[in-house]
């Protein structure tokens, strides 16, 4: 795709040059209507216009895009960072400890000829000390791989209609009496399916409050669940609220992506969601139309393939 | 599999009673705790499987209690009580990482399905 900028300036100015030398082979040769010639004259220009036009549209995009990138990469760096300052300063203060024990320990060794006892004592506790402070790090570390693990899908049998219905309820609570209507269509024949519950739960509760969000002057929200056609389960909310901007859509489930107000939303809800579906095995889709409303769809496989833990 | 060892905490002492002796009924080793605090120390003085924990408790409340559990032992799997539910602290609930919420007044089946299935999950991640 690097040269094609290149190729366009040519392919233009090409145009430009065929349609100049055609219009004016044709006037000399024949002495034809100058009207001919001037309108192939004109289209050349109109041609190298567009296309000069087109291509720094192209570049602007892809600046934004590149700078958008950049964005959240930086933010997660930031983030990453955050969490290496932490981890080192916490991993720091028993590495100095047992610094300062390990001396202690060598100059009481180099000593100890003269004092017996006494220096025995002291050196008992120095090497308790330092077991303490490696127990310390251990815990560190050991708190660390629980994150990591923490964020291991776990497989179980699930009965995607009752998951949903009951997170429903709880969003109902909340629209009661504020001119949202919830609209159940639960597909009675789908079979369950293998997945993580709570991840699940989050997903479909976070767009559920997205859809009521939506919807500050009420509407109704649309909750379907069909099996999909790979044998898994499709999961769909719709509502009838401000709907996304079409430009917007490929950016919404961006880390820190958000169009609510200041204070309102982190812009990680549907990028958690993302990332859950994604390892749920699943796919989100979403489409929207500003002032009509948006509809997201959940995809996800009856076995997650090749990821799951347990039976 | 042996029964769950499930820790409620509530500060209704009715209820708490009322729960704790429900699911024992129903074969499962159940306590009670009438505070966040007090749940606190009973899960670091001996071990629980899944812990039952109301949203609304005066001084520490249940997300409170809940960041506390998922920070020093992230495997407890733990399922909220919501009396006046509302979705912000159910998904904040949710974030935190509880296994699932259930309304007050809680239907027992409901409850003891959703810690039967906390508890598989928990087993599930042991091994």
């Amino acid at each position: 795709m690097k040269s094609s900028p290149w190729i366009r300036w040519v392919v233009a100015w090409m145009g430009v040059g065929l349609s100049g030398l055609g219009s004016l082979g044709l006037f000399l040769w024949e002495g034809g209507p100058w009207v001919i010639s001037s309108l192939g004259l004109g289209i050349g220009l109109c041609w190298a216009a567009m296309a000069s036009l087109y291509m720094q549209l192209r570049k602007s995009q892809r600046e934004r895009a590149i700078l958008d990138s950049k964005i959240v990469q930086s933010h997660k760096l930031a983030a990453l960072g955050e969490l290496s300052a932490g981890i080192a300063h916490e991993i720091n203060n028993p590495l100095a400890v047992i610094g300062r024990e390990a001396e202690l320990m060598l100059h009481l060794l180099e000593s100890s000829s003269q004092e017996g006892e006494t220096s025995r004592q002291e050196l008992l506790e120095s090497v308790r000390e330092v077991a303490s402070q490696v127990e310390r790090c251990r815990e560190i570390t050991q708190n660390l791989l629980n994150f990591a693990r923490k964020m291991e899908p776990v497989f179980q049998k699930v009965d995607v209609n009752r998951l949903v219905e009951d997170m429903v309820k709880l969003v109902e609570r909340e629209t009661q009496g504020k001119g949202i209507q919830i609209l159940r269509e639960y597909d009675k024949h789908l079979e369950p399916i293998r997945t993580d519950p709570p991840g699940l739960r989050q997903v479909i509760l976070n767009l559920l409050n997205n859809a009521r969000q939506a919807m500050e002057q009420g509407g109704t929200i649309e909750v379907r669940t069909k099996a999909s056609s790979s044998g898994g389960a499709e999961i769909m909310i719709r509502d009838t609220g401000c709907g996304i901007p079409q430009e917007q859509l490929p950016r919404i489930f961006d880390p820190f992506f958000t169009t609510k107000a200041h204070g309102k939303g982190t812009g990680l809800g549907l990028s958690i969601c993302h990332g859950i579906v994604d390892r749920l095995g699943g796919r989100i889709r979403v489409k929207s139309r500003v002032g009509l409303g948006s509809t997201f769809v959940v995809e996800l496989p009856s076995h997650p393939s090749g990821l799951e833990k347990g039976s | 599999m042996t029964p769950p060892r499930v820790l409620v905490v509530d500060d209704e002492e009715d209820f708490l009673e009322t729960m704790v002796n429900r699911l024992k009924r129903r074969g499962l080793e159940a306590k009670g705790a009438l505070s966040g605090p007090e749940a606190l120390q009973m899960i670091a003085a001996e071990s629980f499987d899944v812990v039952v924990l109301d949203v609304r408790m005066p001084g520490m409340d249940g997300i409170e209690v809940l960041r506390e559990i998922k920070n020093r032992w992230p495997f407890l799997e733990v399922i909220m009580l919501t009396g006046h539910g509302s979705v912000e602290s159910g998904i904040q609930g949710m974030r935190l990482g509880a296994f699932d919420y259930v309304m007050k007044p809680a239907d027992l089946e409901d409850l003891l399905g959703k810690i039967l299935q906390a508890h598989e999950r928990r087993s599930l991640r042991e091994d």
